[in-house]
């Protein structure tokens, strides 16, 4: 686990950062899980509604699989890659502060199929990941903090 | 996915179009940004989302003006404005509000408003799937 700014970047896990976007992917064979990472939380704001696309949802890479209101932030979750969504976290829909109190746990929001597992190779991981993650955490100015309630 | 969960899962309503019709101005900033953030917020939802601006609504997509305008639940204007767009929400504005009760210059609006006539609000409405006015 690497923490910069007070945020938590998981080593093991691959990101997706692209414009508004930062989430992450948790490769597992064929299929991933999803979910925002702690500056996506935290430059949200306290989340108050999450709606997640409904299993059996085809998606192209770039197209939304969710959607999160935070008051001062709506807007779309992104698929990172390519698939078929196989699960929708409904606990995310009734709790949406998981994603803000447990962002990499219980607040994870879809699990997908991949249609093509060589899109992973497009992902930010290691290194790279933590390069990019410093650089839009000294430009935007996020400090990362845990919304308790 | 159960029948019981498909039941009580809200409908997706991607694809379809609505119409916003803004004619609220800089004259009462709280009322602004309700418009934006819901507009970005179903751009997100892949609903095919258009606002229409109007009498003393294009003022605020003058360039320059929505920073200046402070909203009660803090910041300004400007990031919800930038959300819309960031979300895919297309702007048109009315070019004889602009012209006439705005006076708004050639090229003082933001990019991405498209500038047209009245006949254009007559066939977005007529399009959408449904119409709201702020």
């Amino acid at each position: 686990m690497t923490i910069e700014n007070g945020c938590e970047l998981p080593d093991d896990l691959y990101y997706f950062v692209e414009r508004s976007q930062m989430t992450w992917i948790r490769v597992d064979g064929g299929e991933v899980r999803i979910g925002l990472t702690d500056p996506a939380q935290t430059r949200a704001g306290k989340i108050l509604h999450v709606r997640v696309k409904a299993p059996g949802t085809q998606r192209e890479r770039g197209k939304p699989i969710a959607t999160v209101e935070s008051g001062k932030w709506a807007g779309p979750v992104i698929a990172p890659l390519t698939g078929e969504v196989v699960e929708s976290n409904t606990a995310v829909e009734q709790d949406p502060g998981l994603l803000n109190t447990d962002p990499y746990g219980k607040g994870w929001i879809v699990r997908m199929r991949m249609a093509n597992p060589a899109e992973v190779a497009e992902l930010l991981h290691g290194p790279a990941a933590l390069a990019r993650f410093r650089e839009i955490l000294t430009r935007d100015n996020i400090r990362c903090l845990r919304c308790q309630g | 996915m159960s029948t019981s969960e498909a039941a009580a899962r809200p409908p997706d309503n991607a694809g379809k179009k609505i119409l916003m019709i803004m004619t609220t101005g800089p004259e009462e900033p709280d009322k602004t940004y309700a418009p934006f953030y819901t507009a970005a917020l179903m751009a997100a939802m892949e609903i095919d989302t258009t606002m229409y601006f109007l009498m003393h609504a294009p003022e605020l997509l003058v360039k320059g003006r929505a920073e200046t305008l402070p909203l009660k639940k803090g910041g300004n204007l400007k990031m919800f404005i930038d959300m819309a767009q960031e979300n895919g929400v297309k702007f048109f504005a009315c070019s004889e509000s602009c012209r006439d009760l705005c006076e708004i210059p050639e090229g003082g609006l933001r990019d991405g408003v498209k500038m047209v006539g009245s006949a254009t609000l007559a066939d977005l409405a007529l399009e959408a799937d449904s119409v709201i006015s702020f």
